[in-house]
């Protein structure tokens, strides 16, 4: 007895443990040598712990951000980011095992939809999973469940989600690649149909319609495709900005100049990024081949859902004015939303990128240019409402300055919040 | 025995996509019975890159033209990612050539 506790309260309880395990797990089943088991288990959990340093150093460069935004300009300004939010449920809320767990429960109710329906989908964006998983577990310690409850209702959800999502996004991925070998599995879906749909109503249609990819466009923006480097590009003026409004009062760090200090924070807020997502590539690195192995076995004609970035070659002009157009739109809801009486979110820079620039191509598909320039404004706009009506709850659960991005994720975690949670309530 | 060849497949974050299209690259070089050392990285990383090829996607060519890459370095650019006869068109001929 002594030792199965010693087991259930010291290793059990750590999450790195059992994420490893998991990958174990996974390459056990597909048969892999000694070798490469003991080594995809280690990178697991190194990975898991690379992810809790990167999430530490995110927080406190967050911290930092939230006092200086207060005091410059007298609001609550909320970054979107659903890096940090991961960060801080699987450090800081102690959330790292439901989410490991729900993790691996999305995978198997994605394999079993897809085995016993004809929606053949199996999502193999890793990070994307762990979002959903990190997002759906927030949504059932909204709601106040126990653990088990939080896993099971999340991975059923999550599952759903995996499935629903590339299955609604398919008829556009399809036109746009010409071909139907593959599915577009990235949970910003929502925001793409809905840029669709306004590209539908004011694009262009039929013999008028223009795509852009018929027009050359300035070569100077390419750059925004390295992921860091386009954080940095938004981030790092913002907090200057922002230090410059609060004054060296609250923005100084001892001796050091208060711009200074900003500018330095800036950086270490993409620091956070960069070091938490070479852990999430450590992590996921070993996990997704094996459940790709071992979906593939029990789904023969499954179709993959990969990762949004698999269609930009297909239409790289439509990926540059869907993230402006987007970006536009979120400055634009920065300012609108609060007068509705809702927080300031502040424009988070990977998601307009990689699903402004995703959504785009939904944009330019559908409704053309004016389809585009449109839908991505709308979609600005709606992809900073979501995250704005999000922000109380989390909050109320001990988050620091942030709210969630990617608008599949923060559906699924509204719908604990404002479906279940109130049904609950009554019951 | 010849030393594996190291591979690195290169996308914005390092993480989606460039996993992808590894894992593809890995059943072609399978299915050809082929063993060489895949991995994936994010491109604010490829200039301290020691890779003998890299491979990534069309849109990504102007940016490494302005990074000063390992000369010795191999690039393979593809319109699909994901797509096996692209990636055995276009890879395998650079890799059974190497490092001519």
């Amino acid at each position: 007895m002594t030792i199965i506790n010693f087991i259930i309260n010291n290793i059990l309880t750590q999450s790195a443990i059992i994420i490893a395990l998991i990958a174990l797990l996974g390459l056990v089943l597909q048969k892999k040598s000694a070798g490469s088991v003991l080594a995809g288990t280690f990178k697991t959990l190194l990975g898991f712990q690379v992810l809790s340093a990167g999430s530490t150093i995110i927080v406190g460069s967050l911290t930092y951000f939230g006092k200086i935004f207060q005091h410059g300009f007298h609001l609550k300004g909320v970054v979107p980011s659903i890096e940090a939010i991961n960060g801080q449920a699987m450090n800081t809320l102690g959330l790292g095992n439901e989410i490991a767990f729900t993790f691996l429960g999305i995978f198997i109710v994605n394999i079993l939809i897809a085995r016993f329906s004809p929606w053949k989908y199996i999502f193999l964006t890793g990070q994307a999973l762990l979002w959903m998983a990190t997002m759906t577990v927030v949504g059932g310690k909204i709601c106040g469940f126990n653990n088990w409850l939080i896993v099971l209702s999340g991975s059923i959800i999550g599952g759903i989600f995996a499935v629903a999502m590339p299955a609604l996004a398919q008829p556009f991925v399809r036109k746009i690649t010409g071909n139907d070998a593959i599915a577009l599995g990235h949970f910003c879906t929502v925001g793409y149909l809905v840029e669709a749909g306004a590209a539908y109503i004011f694009g262009e249609r039929a013999k008028e319609k223009h795509s852009i990819e018929d027009i050359k466009l300035p070569k100077s923006m390419e750059f925004l495709q390295d992921t860091y480097l386009s954080v940095a590009v938004i981030m790092v003026p913002l907090y200057m900005i922002t230090a410059a409004f609060a004054g060296p009062k609250y923005a100084a760090n001892g001796s050091t100049n208060y711009i200074v200090t900003g500018f330095m924070q800036g950086i270490q807020f993409v620091v956070g990024v960069y070091v938490l997502l070479a852990g999430v590539r450590l992590l996921l690195g070993e996990i997704v081949p094996a459940f790709r192995g071992i979906a593939m076995k029990l789904v023969p004609d499954a179709k993959p859902a990969l990762d949004c970035p698999v269609l930009f070659p297909y239409s790289p002009n439509a990926v540059i004015l869907g993230f402006v157009t987007t970006t536009i739109g979120t400055v634009i809801g920065m300012f609108l939303i609060p007068i509705f009486g809702l927080a300031v979110i502040l424009p988070g820079m990977l998601t307009n990128f990689f699903a402004g620039g995703t959504a785009g191509i939904f944009g330019n598909v559908v409704g053309g240019r004016r389809g585009a320039i449109i839908g991505g404004v709308i979609h600005g706009l709606f992809i900073t409402l979501l995250p704005a009506l999000l922000v109380t709850a989390l909050t109320t659960l001990g988050f620091v300055n942030a709210s969630a991005t990617d608008s599949d994720t923060i559906t699924a975690c509204l719908m604990y919040a404002f479906v279940f949670a109130p049904i609950l309530k009554a019951i | 025995m010849q030393q594996k060849l190291k591979i690195y497949f290169i996308c914005g974050a390092g993480l989606g996509s460039s996993l992808a299209s590894q894992m593809v690259a890995e059943d072609v070089l399978a299915k050809l019975g082929m063993e060489e050392k895949l991995e994936h990285e994010a491109i604010s990383s490829a200039p301290g890159l020691q890779a003998d090829i890299i491979v990534s996607a069309d849109n990504f060519k102007t940016q490494f033209e302005k990074f000063e890459m390992d000369p010795h370095t191999k690039f393979v650019f593809l319109h699909n990612i994901v797509d096996s006869n692209e990636i055995e068109e276009k890879l395998i001929p650079i890799i059974e050539n190497f490092p001519s």
